[in-house]
């Protein structure tokens, strides 16, 4: 099976097959292509070459509605369900059949609803806001709705994320319910040891690419991981040129209760880049906004070239030299709709417009500076910052950035969904800055990149650092850290 | 290179220039109708009936750049030429004091409207709906409905009713203020701002600009200049009363979306809104002059908005359309 995004192929050729009464583990690092070969088998995307087959038939053009009619059910992270209606009307809407005039027997819809939940085992009451239930109890809905379905493949996208141990082991005890009665069970988790007590096989992903599928008792955490992480970093990455300098910024003890990450300690030295690395969720993101004033620290001190300061808004931390190249570029780094000159001078309004009187000479010729200087591939300084590929809107933003003059650079995902070449240039950049004696701290869920790229790496797990690593380790060890794992 | 804004055909496909067009052809038709609509004293009187919404326009266009609105305008000029009197007559300041702190009153209002938009982050449509009431309410309340302030001194008078260097005398205030805010919106790192908001004001946040500041500013801006309004507006009729500019903020935002600003904000240009206050004001005045009825103006002038957007919609398509096609044949690249 196959599938490709513009010049990215998310799937190459991944076989998977599902036995009834089976649970599959599914497992892969970041971007290893788990969720679109679920959107494959869910009918969200087609694929754009191998086949599917269901109980012997092959099916070919499947769609959500003809996944759903087939048997096949996704529970994910986030259940999807109608906060404002009862558990009841959810499922009825689910299940009954849909024309525009009908009228709803409420007798049996409240039954069904009733015997759905007790056959899983939940203790749910039907007539019960869907908004008052709890995480993991929308979850059961929408289990109990796979199940009226009559769902034959059940897929779980990381469905124990957000819930407490006595919930997973609930969980885990109607996913036991499922396989008994003969449903397929895809299930995709980060937690190895959940995969351990649960599945029956084990396939990983690498790279779009499946490395393997396994019974899960031939397998133990270190062998899954080696297979997880795979390859060598290859010397594609430009080696590192500059030698570390003093303490830039130094987090001591940092932690925000809104943004979930507690007892950060970190220091990062001029010239040096520091890897961030962790599973999506690790509270990697919510640290780089706590630094940069959006989402405030109410614990801890930030010292910046040894001095204590606070951070409150982005303002503060662009007056203080903290630049921040956001993970979501197309809301938070560039604005598509302004043209890149305006883009790149808009952290440094003070600095080139004095007196706050644009002055569009320099700006202009500033933009042109540093399209030159960053290779951005664009028609000019006017052109809006949409009409630019995903590299080249990177660019922009990282542009914005270097304008300000940083001491300290935040890079978030710098090359997520950015082609090979762009890709390249942009590390030789980010290599730059730091040889010129910035501070960069980058965020990454692309192993090899931060491999590639970092002097030292942190890991963080659960909102803390729970590894620093130095430049030399090995993925599987980066690997082991992120998943929690002591080898 | 047709990408280039400054050629001459995408001027004349421009949304401002297409409006010109339409003030002028209402101009051509009412003068061949009205046979007094093309005299200099019309022409004042246009002035002068205009200047109060197209204030309320200029200030509402910063705001609606941002993506927001501000429905309580109207209101306010009531509530400001209500409290204008009741400074002069009832606690006996003098006319300049009186319009000073009438003033402050719109600066403290539009400050009400700023600080529950920023603070406690809620819709400016509904926050400015609640002020919409409240100041309007406020100035019955203080009038009870009934008291009217009337016999202003002449010297007051003059500024709504007299000529100053052969033009209106409230004219020049409208020209600084259409001034100051084409330079804010166009010239400046504020209006830059706005523009920026508008389009994204999570991004705009991302760099490091004050988004809060910003908006305060706009909606302060538009109090301040709404108390401006209502001393002109007190002082061309003579009187004030409870319902003063009632129905203003309507007119206003009409004016804004068609001189050409995005209702969704980050798109929009303050002569645009000249042009969309002339175009409406000509069209009223003009229609007493062909002798219609007055509920024709208000068709006519919804029939207007809707002509003047579609047609710079489906010149914007022509446009790109006319980009697509040379692009794909020649990609210039800056490196």
């Amino acid at each position: 099976m196959t599938k490709s995004f513009g010049a990215v192929r998310a799937l190459k050729g991944v076989s998977f097959d599902l036995h009834a009464g089976e649970v599959h583990a599914l497992l892969g690092e970041n971007g290893a292509g788990k969720s679109t070969l679920i959107k494959v088998i869910t009918g969200a995307h087609q694929p754009d070459g191998g086949s599917i087959k269901i109980n012997g038939e092959s099916v070919s053009q499947l769609t959500p509605a003809s996944a759903h009619k087939l048997g096949i059910a996704c529970i994910y992270q986030q259940p999807a369900l109608f906060p404002d209606l009862t558990v009841a009307e959810n499922i009825g809407l689910r299940l009954e059949s849909a024309s525009v005039f009908r009228k709803v027997n409420w007798a049996i819809r409240q039954q069904r609803a009733a015997e759905l939940l007790k056959r899983i085992g939940a203790e749910i009451s039907p007539d019960a806001e869907v908004r008052s239930l709890s995480m993991p109890e929308q979850q059961l809905v929408e289990i109990a709705c796979a199940l009226g379905a009559g769902a034959r493949i059940v897929i779980m996208d990381e469905p124990t994320a957000s819930l407490t141990q006595k919930e997973q082991h609930l969980l885990f005890a109607v996913v036991k319910d499922l396989r008994a009665s003969g449903v397929g069970v895809i299930y995709i988790s980060h937690r190895l040891e959940e995969i351990f007590a649960l599945a029956d096989r084990v396939t990983v992903l690498r790279d779009g690419e499946s490395v393997g599928t396994n019974k899960v008792g031939e397998m133990n955490e270190s062998s899954l991981i080696k297979l997880m992480v795979g390859r060598e970093v290859s010397a594609i990455y430009p080696p590192s040129e500059s030698a570390a300098g003093n303490v830039v910024l130094s987090l001591k003890n940092l932690g925000c209760a809104a943004g979930g990450v507690e007892n950060i300690s970190l220091d990062v030295r001029a010239g040096e880049i520091v890897g961030m690395a962790g599973l999506v969720g690790a509270g990697r993101t919510e640290l780089a906004r706590v630094i940069f004033g959006i989402t405030p620290a109410d614990s801890g001190e930030i010292l910046l070239n040894g001095q204590r300061i606070t951070i409150s808004t982005p303002k503060e931390a662009v007056a203080h030299g903290i630049a921040y190249v956001p993970e979501d570029r197309r809301r938070h780094g560039v604005i598509l709709e302004m043209p890149i000159a305006h883009n790149m001078t808009m952290a440094i309004h003070d600095r080139v417009f004095p007196g706050t009187w644009l002055r569009f000479g320099a700006e202009r010729q500033l933009a042109l500076d540093f399209t030159h200087d960053l290779g951005v591939k664009a028609y000019g300084p006017d052109a809006p910052g949409g009409s630019l590929s995903g590299g080249n809107q990177q660019k922009v933003s990282l542009a914005r950035w270097l304008a300000t003059k940083p001491k300290l650079l935040i890079l978030d995902e710098p090359t997520q969904g950015v082609d090979v070449g762009a890709k390249s240039e942009i590390h030789k950049i980010i290599r730059r800055l730091a040889k010129e004696g910035l501070a960069v701290l980058m965020i990454s869920s692309d192993l090899p990149e931060v491999l590639g790229m970092s002097d030292r790496i942190a890991v963080m797990r659960g909102g803390t650092i729970t590894a620093m690593l130095l430049a030399k380790t090995d993925a599987h060890e980066v690997m082991a850290a992120a998943l929690g794992k002591q080898n | 290179m047709n990408t280039d804004k400054h050629g001459f055909k995408a001027i004349l496909l421009r949304h401002e220039t297409i409006l010109l067009f339409v003030v002028l052809l209402e101009w051509l038709y009412f003068n061949s109708v009205g046979p007094r609509f093309g005299s200099v004293d019309n022409t004042f009187d246009i002035m002068r009936h205009s200047v109060e919404i197209g204030l309320l326009a200029l200030v509402m266009t910063p705001i609606i750049l941002t993506g927001g609105i501000d429905l309580s305008v109207g209101s306010l000029l009531g509530l400001c030429a209500i409290l204008f009197g009741k400074f002069w007559r009832d606690a006996g300041m003098s006319i300049p004091l009186a319009a000073a702190c009438t003033i402050g009153i719109g600066a403290l209002a539009g400050g009400l409207n700023a600080t529950l938009i920023t603070w406690l982050r809620l819709p400016p449509l509904i926050v400015t709906l609640g002020t919409f009431s409240l100041f309007r309410g406020l100035a019955e309340a203080i009038t009870r409905g009934a008291d009217t302030f009337t016999n202003f001194p002449a010297s007051f008078l003059f500024l709504g009713q007299e000529r100053w260097l052969g033009i209106p005398a409230q004219a020049p205030i409208f020209i600084l203020v259409a001034i100051g805010i084409w330079l804010l919106v166009h010239r400046t790192t504020f209006g830059r701002s706005f523009r920026a908001i508008g389009f994204a004001p999570e991004g705009t946040r991302y760099a490091g600009i004050s988004v809060e500041r910003r908006l305060a500013m706009a909606y302060v801006l538009a109090g301040i200049i709404a108390a401006v309004a209502a001393i002109i507006y007190t002082s061309r009729l003579g009187q004030a009363k409870a319902d003063a500019g009632m129905g203003y903020e309507l007119f206003a935002i009409t004016a804004v979306v068609l001189g050409g600003t995005s209702i969704f904000g980050g798109v929009g240009t303050v002569h645009g809104t000249l042009l969309g206050v002339a175009a409406i004001a000509v069209l009223n005045n003009g229609l007493v002059h062909a002798r219609q009825p007055r509920e024709v103006a208000g068709m006519l002038t919804g029939l207007l908005l809707i002509l003047a957007l579609t047609s710079s919609i489906i010149s914007k398509m022509l446009a790109s359309l006319n980009a697509r096609r040379q692009t794909s044949v020649t990609k210039p690249i800056i490196t």
